[in-house]
């Protein structure tokens, strides 16, 4: 009977002046959270260039910046899935399913456009068959990915017989040649993924339903619609970061990204998305792409073997994994 | 009612029914399929995939999941294959391939346990940061192991270590303490814990046992091959998967087992595996093949789950 009103006595007492100045001199020193993942990079940029040749040259940042766009593109997609409390670890295999099928397309209309929708439209399909599989089916998201990128890589490689794609319309080429284009889509899809998020129905939705599926069922939303929704968005930003790379390959390839998704994952994850769901922010993602591609580019400038590299990266997503666990314990 | 019970029957021998299915359909086929020595040929070559089943039975059982039994496979194995390229003999550099598992294990289990990340996000670094040191002590080349070593490929040996391991596991989970607890923590982790099993350690061991198991499944396809390769182990997590759910282990945790259920998926895996090779299909069709299966076999336990007390 006696504790808890002493407890009372003591928390009115001396405890919160002291504890409210500590947080107010840490709020002080602390990077407002859209921008921590955004600081993290430049603290890891600083660090790099610091101790690596080159690293800061014009030449190098724009091949960094490159690198990033369609990163961020892919996840911002991720992201989209994981705040519906889903992941998605087949974007590498819509990636290359999405550039065999516009390089085929594109090499018998020799229309851009066409090649462009037809890529789109095998993103969105391939995201709406996951969300159908997640959300209708209730298949653990994270073994349906699985055993979709496994599929859709054997047929992507399976359909060309493991050749590339040439006869890319020259209009297509542009996209890659031109980087203003590229960063204008990223540009474009970012902005468009910020006001869709915190402005839209769509965007509360998704956050509601990753937060707490049960009580957003209950409050009557679309929940199953919710999770299709967000993994159709995923498959359509995988599509466009395919068509970027696409363009600056300037070949259909059916093992188109093969190596990114440890990126990816890692982009998202690291930037701060929680992997509990219902936590994002396009600023998060852009952060966490940056990051990674600076870690990628330096590691790589210091002449690091690529499963060296493959290692720092798994690295860095178990760091980042334990952070967000560690946080969502916490708060 | 009547008719539940015979889709139940039905979804709790499916490995079997679907294994008698493969053997038919790829008998018909081709005959050779269902020669004595095919049969012996599939079973020893199931004996790994049959013990990183058993391994993943485990981790399944507490609804993790271990997505880095492959690349553990490999860390193990080109642990192992340096070791014998230095001339060590083969029981010290098997000794130490246990070990290795074990510590690949238990590292995946901090991380599950202490820093409470999802078991598939840290199996998934985990399988990049194995492959990665792997590669970085084989220096992506292959190596080709003493002729001893193929010994261990000879069917009588390889299908009794397999047996030996299946027997172990299968006993302890069904007639031990430690086994029933891991029911037990797998069905309902929170009233486990309200009940006082000690779940933090429960769930620490199956990560252990499943690299322990990862170890054993390298040794005994190291005596099939001879030879360590920079793609050994790619993707048997995935089959270790499908062969422990075809047995009729829950994604969800608290239910499957061992013995016959992982054992005759490994078999039925291998099967088809075996069998697409005998009837010449198209290489490039093996992986989309094996992912339907996969698929199937997930989209089975997601129903078999559904009419059952939740």
């Amino acid at each position: 009977m006696t504790s808890p009103h002493r407890c009372g006595v003591r928390t009115s007492g001396s405890d919160p002046v002291s504890e409210s100045t500590a947080a107010i001199s840490l709020k002080r020193f602390r990077v407002p959270e859209n921008l921590r993942g955004l600081a993290a990079c430049a603290v890891l940029f600083a660090i790099m260039a610091a101790t690596t040749e080159g690293m800061a040259s014009v030449e190098n940042l724009r091949s960094i910046g490159t690198a990033a766009i369609p990163l961020f593109l892919l996840a911002l997609g991720q992201m989209a899935v994981i705040i519906s409390g889903g992941i998605d670890l087949s974007v590498t295999a819509t990636m290359a399913l999405s550039s065999i099928t516009g390089a085929v397309v594109m090499r018998e209309t020799g229309s851009t456009a066409a090649g462009v929708t037809a890529m789109l439209t095998v993103g969105a399909a391939i995201g709406l068959i996951n969300g159908a599989a997640v959300a209708w089916l209730r298949l653990p998201p994270f073994m349906v990915t699985l055993t979709t990128q496994m599929f859709l890589s054997g047929l992507a490689v399976w359909a060309v017989q493991s050749k590339n794609i040439g006869g890319i319309s020259p209009g297509f080429v542009r996209i890659g040649k031109e980087v203003g284009i590229a960063a204008g889509i990223a540009v474009v899809c970012g902005l468009l993924g910020h006001v869709l998020l915190r402005k839209s129905v769509w965007g509360r939705q998704l956050f509601a339903t990753g937060f707490n599926a049960e009580a957003a069922r209950f409050s009557g939303l679309p929940v199953p619609w919710v999770r299709v929704r967000s993994y159709i968005a995923g498959g359509l930003l995988a599509a466009a970061a395919a068509v970027i790379l696409t363009a600056r390959l300037e070949t259909g390839s059916p093992v188109l990204g093969q190596r990114m998704l440890l990126d990816v994952i890692g982009a998202a994850v690291l930037g701060g998305v929680s992997l509990h769901g219902g936590r994002g922010h396009v600023l998060w993602v852009l952060g966490g792409a940056l990051f990674f591609s600076v870690l990628d580019n330096a590691l790589n400038l210091r002449g690091l073997s690529h499963f060296k590299i493959m290692m720092a990266k798994g690295g860095v997503l178990l760091a980042a994994a334990a952070l967000d666990a560690w946080r969502s314990k916490t708060s | 009612m009547e008719e539940q019970n015979v889709m139940k029957r039905v979804f709790d021998h499916a490995s079997l029914l679907l294994l008698l299915t493969a053997a038919i359909v790829f008998g018909i086929m081709e005959p050779r399929f269902l020669a004595w020595s095919n049969l012996t040929n599939i079973l020893t070559q199931s004996s790994s995939s049959i013990v990183a089943a058993t391994g993943m039975t485990f981790v399944l059982l507490t609804a993790g999941v271990d997505l880095s039994l492959g690349a553990m496979m490999f860390l193990c194995a080109a642990a192992a294959g340096k070791m014998a390229l230095a001339g060590q003999p083969l029981p010290a550099c098997a000794a130490a391939m246990l070990g290795c598992g074990i510590l690949c294990g238990a590292v995946n289990a901090t991380a599950v346990v202490w820093l409470r990340v999802l078991p598939f996000i840290v199996t998934l670094a985990t399988l990049y940061l194995g492959r990665g040191l792997a590669l970085t002590i084989t220096e992506t080349r292959a190596m080709n192991l003493p002729e001893a070593w193929l010994g261990l490929g000879r069917p009588s040996i390889a299908i009794s270590i397999s047996a030996a391991v299946v027997t172990v596991a299968e006993i302890t989970l069904r007639y031990t303490v430690y086994g029933r607890h891991l029911y037990a923590v797998g069905a309902a982790r929170r009233i486990a814990e309200y009940a006082g099993l000690p779940s933090r350690r429960l769930v620490f061991s199956v990560y252990v046992v499943s690299g322990a198991c990862a170890a054993i499944a390298a040794l005994l396809t190291l005596g099939q091959l001879g030879a360590v390769s920079p793609k050994f182990g790619e993707n048997r997590e995935f089959t270790a998967i499908a062969a422990a759910v075809l047995g009729g282990t829950s994604l969800f945790g608290g239910r499957g087992g061992v013995f016959p259920g992982a054992v005759f998926g490994a078999l039925l895996m291998q099967s088809i595996e075996t069998g697409l090779v005998m009837v010449n299909a198209d290489p490039y069709l093996y992986p989309m093949i094996m992912a339907s299966v996969i698929f199937a076999v997930v989209l089975l336990d997601a129903r078999r789950r559904k009419p059952g007390r939740a």
